[in-house]
């Protein structure tokens, strides 16, 4: 069976997803150096990575830009990259700007709309705003950039599927004609309750008022009426983002570590992705626990042990106790993995990884380049 | 530490990263505290899947109070019950409600109100800390196992954003108490759960950082769990280097010890890491060599917690 990384190779765009803390960040610069290695030009573009795999990658606390891993990381780490390796951070606020500028018809427009409140507060905070930039990223990259390969790191979601509804969700908001209709007109006239009158009688609008209070309702219009006439730009996008993400040349990689949490949030992407025609490239399980003794034979006991130390050192016996008691602690833990993780191979025939748990954290190029070679 | 310090609060926030134990440790909060003669509830926030009450052994709640076992409800608050109770206690009378909310506009209107549902979430739990029957408390402590960093700092910081953005109103005015509550270290504290390992730690160490200068609410206790016992003395580790390479089965059972030797080694660097940053009441939770996660583990979790952590075997 091919493995994850060797169905990566015929890919240009790499997404991985799963919940936090399952090393999804590792493993999406692993791929990205391991196309490097070959022979390709790489980015990763990573969302929070750990301060000390920013380090080896080159990446300043600058978001989205791209920069390029210099050599001397490689030589560092004894490498000979035959490519190129790019990395970049991901800066949402600055990606809603940018997004912001590109479709506002005027500067004066622009300016409102940075300008307002609830646009700070949802480009900074709103929930599903960051999967929805990092998409929108994603897109500008692969569009506008000829990299080989694009791998995107996807924000640790609370919900994995977060990240497929976001965008839909944050448009939806954007593109409330109800919401615009109703208060947009009453704007600088103070009229808003007029208005909302219309929506079923004087006494809905009252009690409606009573809930938000009037301004807070005034600073929405507000806010829908800056963003009118750009919403079609934005759907557009949107649209052009998920038909980008059926495409052939794309491969989702679902992480997950052997934990019961992280392998239902993978089976419910799995779901998820499958029931979108998204493509699915491969399954990493990481930070397995190796199993080191045969299932079928008896484990050994402390006596067993205590004969084959043999050195004979005062303190072996309480030694042996204890290294027995670990062995039987280690494989217990590693049968249960594999256990459940069946579970989440059995779901789905694609390309598999199992990465052992490492005896330290991946914090350079050579780490990374070891947990590529586990990808097979 | 003493759990008391944060059990003896009328609210305790637990936050943290995303997989480190939250649910488990609110579970065995809940549990201890019930232990002490309290009646508790544990709130979970918009759960996908609920995890506190079949950790205590019960099936899910869902979005109506339910015992979980004596002494201890759970109940998984939802933006969209929350929206309708709140509607309800605003309105006061189901038929104006429901003239209101139930209307089709309406509903597709409030969803686009930013912060609307994180407001009503904290609200439904809020309030839920300051009800009385007959003159008393109707709970002890409302335990929240709150949402994951980044989630958690935005669903708190509602109540003093909207006193910076809106004017007096309805809205202001639940803005103000939620806010009091959540910033007098008389009724209400906040957790921090962490893992000994990098990411949680840093993600910890901001945290902290957050709720110190943006939401201004007391810290009370950090709570390390799935701590790796130190088994092997240093120079019992440097033998394992050499007994490794031996024939099986003792080179096998050595591999296995150095792997558990390094973890605990690992572990050690990032609680230091973890205590320096943050000083806080500590309490290190144990690792458990347990499959699944189950009334068993919370029980032992609950031990730990009452006892003050795994200090005296480190």
């Amino acid at each position: 069976m091919t493995g994850v990384r060797q169905t990566i190779a015929g890919r240009r765009i790499a997404v991985c997803v799963g919940s936090g803390g399952v090393g999804k960040t590792t493993v999406a610069a692993a791929l990205a150096l391991d196309r490097a290695l070959q022979g390709g030009r790489a980015l990763v573009c990573t969302i929070d990575p750990a301060r000390r795999l920013a380090n080896a990658l080159g990446l300043s606390a600058l978001g989205n830009v791209e920069s390029r891993v210099p050599e001397h990381k490689f030589a560092e780490a004894g490498l000979q990259p035959r490519g190129e390796l790019h990395a970049m951070m991901l800066d949402v606020k600055r990606t809603w700007d940018d997004l912001v500028a590109r479709n506002a018809p005027d500067p004066a427009r622009r300016e409102r709309i940075l300008r307002n409140r609830l646009y700070q507060q949802m480009s900074s905070a709103l929930a599903g705003s960051q999967e929805y930039m990092a998409m929108e990223k994603l897109y500008e990259l692969a569009t506008d950039r000829d990299y080989d390969l694009i791998v995107l790191d996807t924000p640790p979601t609370a919900h994995a599927l977060d990240f497929l509804e976001a965008p839909d969700r944050i448009l939806d908001f954007l593109g409330n004609e109800t919401a615009r209709t109703l208060l947009a007109p009453a704007i600088g006239a103070g009229k808003l309750g007029f208005r909302l009158a219309q929506l079923g009688g004087g006494y809905v609008a009252k009690t409606l008022a009573r809930f938000t209070g009037q301004e807070a309702l005034s600073d929405l219009g507000d806010f829908l009426q800056s963003f009118h006439g750009m919403y079609e730009g934005f759907k557009e996008r949107a649209a052009a983002v998920r038909e980008l993400l059926s495409r052939a040349e794309v491969g989702f990689v679902l992480v997950a570590s052997p934990s019961q949490v992280a392998i239902d949030e993978a089976l419910a992407f799995h779901e998820r992705l499958h029931a979108e025609s998204m493509p699915i490239a491969g399954i990493v399980a990481n930070r397995v626990t190796p199993e080191l003794w045969p299932d079928s034979a008896p484990l050994p006991d402390s006596v067993a042990l205590r004969a084959a130390l043999a050195a004979g050192e005062p303190g072996d016996g309480a030694l042996a106790e204890r290294l027995a008691a670990t062995f039987a602690e280690h494989e217990a833990l590693a049968r249960a993995e594999r256990q459940a993780l069946q579970r989440l191979f059995a779901a789905s025939a694609v390309p598999r990884a199992v990465v052992p748990r490492l005896e330290s954290d991946v914090h350079d190029l050579a780490g990374l380049a070891r947990l590529a070679e586990q990808l097979g | 530490m003493d759990p008391r310090t944060l059990l003896d609060r009328r609210l305790a926030l637990v936050t943290g990263k995303g997989g480190v134990g939250k649910s488990t440790v609110s579970a065995a909060l809940a549990l201890v505290a019930a232990r002490a003669g309290k009646r508790v509830l544990v709130c979970e926030v918009n759960a996908s899947q609920e995890r506190v009450a079949p950790l205590l052994g019960a099936p899910p709640a869902g979005t109506v109070i339910r015992e979980a076992r004596p002494g201890i409800s759970t109940v998984n608050v939802t933006p969209p019950e929350a929206m309708r109770e709140y509607g309800l206690m605003v309105l006061k009378f189901r038929t104006i409600y429901e003239a209101v909310f139930e209307n089709r506009l309406v509903r597709y209107f409030l969803r686009a109100v930013p912060a609307l549902a994180e407001l009503v979430v904290l609200g439904k739990i809020l309030n839920e800390v300051r009800l009385e029957d007959r003159g008393r408390p109707r709970w002890d402590l409302v335990v929240v196992d709150a949402p994951a960093t980044g989630h958690a700092v935005q669903l708190l910081r509602v109540p003093s954003a909207l006193l910076d953005t809106v004017p007096p109103g309805p809205l202001r005015r639940d803005a103000e108490w939620m806010q009091a509550m959540l910033v007098d270290p008389a009724r209400t504290a906040l957790a921090i759960v962490t893992l000994p390992e990098e990411m949680p730690v840093n993600e910890a160490i901001e945290l902290d950082q957050q709720v110190r200068g943006l939401l201004g609410i007391h810290r009370e206790a950090l709570f390390v769990n799935a701590m790796p016992e130190s088994r092997f003395s240093p120079a019992e580790e440097v033998r394992l280097e050499a007994l490794a390479r031996a024939a099986d089965p003792l080179g096998a059972a050595a591999r296995a010890a150095r792997l558990q030797a390094l973890r605990a080694g690992q572990a050690r660097r990032y609680l230091a890491r973890a205590r320096a940053a943050l000083d806080l009441p500590t309490a290190v939770l144990p690792l458990l060599p347990l499959a699944t996660w189950g009334p068993e583990a919370v029980e032992r979790i609950a031990a730990s917690i009452a006892r003050g952590g795994e200090e005296g075997r480190e």
